[in-house]
């Protein structure tokens, strides 16, 4: 189980945190979590990989967002920007994290929009609405993008539940 | 299929929360938004399903990444001190991909097992040493890993009967009653039993090529103390895995038999495992 899914676990974990101290942190609790929840998972719902990486990337995403608020009570709005800045997503970075990822291919299937928005809220854990602020657009239009987008990325992987 | 707009112009509270599925498979959404799309969840199985298959494709964004080489033994050494939830604990209709609550409200795992498997005495009193979870981790290790790899090189009906296999194997890992019997093999090797209700998952790794016309046999033990075969294992690379189903048996053994195999073990095993 370790090694066929801490990888999983540590990837996911990764993606969002960018430091592998955290990222092993966050794989350690969810390995753990896994093992105690074990009974719990559902196969008919998904692969086990999906319910790893689904596990580490909340995990991952809470722990950036409790850092964020740890940083902002701390500087208040001394250093603000640059908080912010720390959490932007480089483009560059992006390409680089998605060399061997199974969505690859598919991501260049989106409009500039949908995949801006799904990236940015992606990588940069962020909600929907600091997704819109990031990227200047309207809240509803960043909810449709993301949907849209995402819909778009099922039907390319082929993501698609017979019951 | 381009840009839809139905879901957010109807305006209604379901319509919304169907909307946001994505958002909160991506875990992009705010206290007061996920909220009600756990509403949702709990009553709309369209919606739970559409959910896992967002989940799905948020998880393809993962690029499997080999974490830091010390990882591995401190999980290993908090999955040792840390008890399993139960299956039966889990609200109704919630799973590993939606639910990740706190497992410090469930009840230790110890008390009487529901349903099935009483009457094998041996192992039910075993299931209630905690330490056969802890070697429940290494065989789920190795099973989660060796029957796909097993997969990728076998031709096509075997390969529909292993997927078949790995599944059930995958079932048994996740059965709360499962317990795991482990030893080391006579003359080089390491062997494992998982052991669920029936059924009963053998593998060895690290096994030496027996001598010329030689095979490894694999026995079920009963109760009373009495074997049967379970067939003689192929073994690559010093590898092998068995799945033996719908047998009651307190435990297995290996013997080294002639190519063909035999009616009875003709030599001391190489490896018990069990009581």
């Amino acid at each position: 189980m370790y090694d066929a899914l801490a990888p999983v676990a540590y990837g996911a974990s990764i993606g969002v945190l960018r430091d592998p101290d955290h990222a092993a942190e966050v794989t350690q609790e969810v390995m753990v979590e896994v093992w105690q929840t074990a009974a719990r998972f559902d196969a008919a719902r998904g692969s086990a990989r999906t319910w790893v990486a689904t596990l580490a990337r909340r995990r991952a995403v809470d722990r950036v967002r409790s850092e964020q608020s740890r940083r902002d009570r701390d500087q208040r709005d001394t250093d603000l920007r640059n908080g912010e800045s720390a959490r932007d997503v480089v483009a560059e970075d992006v390409e680089r994290s998605l060399e061997g990822s199974a969505v690859r291919r598919c991501i260049e299937g989106l409009t500039p929009t949908q995949r801006e928005a799904v990236v940015v809220a992606y990588y940069g854990g962020l909600t929907y609405r600091e997704v819109a602020e990031q990227i200047g657009a309207a809240l509803p239009t960043v909810k449709s993008r993301i949907r849209d987008g995402l819909i778009r990325l099922r039907d390319c992987l082929g993501v698609a539940r017979h019951v | 299929m381009s840009d839809r707009s139905d879901g957010g112009t109807r305006g209604d509270a379901q319509g919304d929360a169907r909307d946001l599925l994505p958002g909160y498979a991506l875990h992009a959404l705010d206290d007061l938004e996920r909220r009600s799309v756990d509403r949702l969840l709990e009553s709309d199985a369209d919606a739970r399903r559409a959910l896992d298959e967002y989940h799905e494709v948020v998880a393809s964004f993962t690029v499997d990444t080999e974490p830091p080489a010390g990882l591995r033994a401190s999980v290993l050494d908090r999955v040792r001190n840390t008890p399993q939830v139960s299956s039966t604990s889990a609200p109704s209709g919630s799973s590993g991909t939606v639910e990740s609550s706190s497992a410090a409200a469930v009840p230790p795992a110890d008390g009487p097992a529901a349903g099935g498997g009483g009457d094998i005495v041996d192992l039910s009193a075993r299931r209630r040493t905690r330490r056969w979870g802890v070697a429940l981790t290494a065989v789920a290790a190795a099973a989660a890993v060796a029957v796909p790899t097993t997969i990728a090189v076998q031709a096509t009906a075997e390969r529909d009967r292993l997927r078949e296999q790995s599944e059930i194997v995958s079932e048994m890992l996740v059965d709360p009653d499962a317990s795991i019997l482990r030893g080391t093999v006579e003359g080089g090797g390491q062997a494992s039993v998982l052991v669920a209700d029936d059924d009963m998952f053998f593998r060895a790794d690290d096994l030496p090529e027996p001598a010329p016309g030689r095979a490894y046999q694999l026995w079920v033990v009963a109760e009373d103390g009495s074997v049967s075969s379970a067939g003689v294992l192929s073994v690559r690379d010093g590898e092998t895995a068995s799945l033996i189903q719908g047998v009651e048996g307190i435990g297995m053994a290996v013997t080294v038999e002639p190519e063909a195999g035999s009616e009875q073990p003709t030599t001391d095993p190489v490896v018990v495992l069990g009581a």
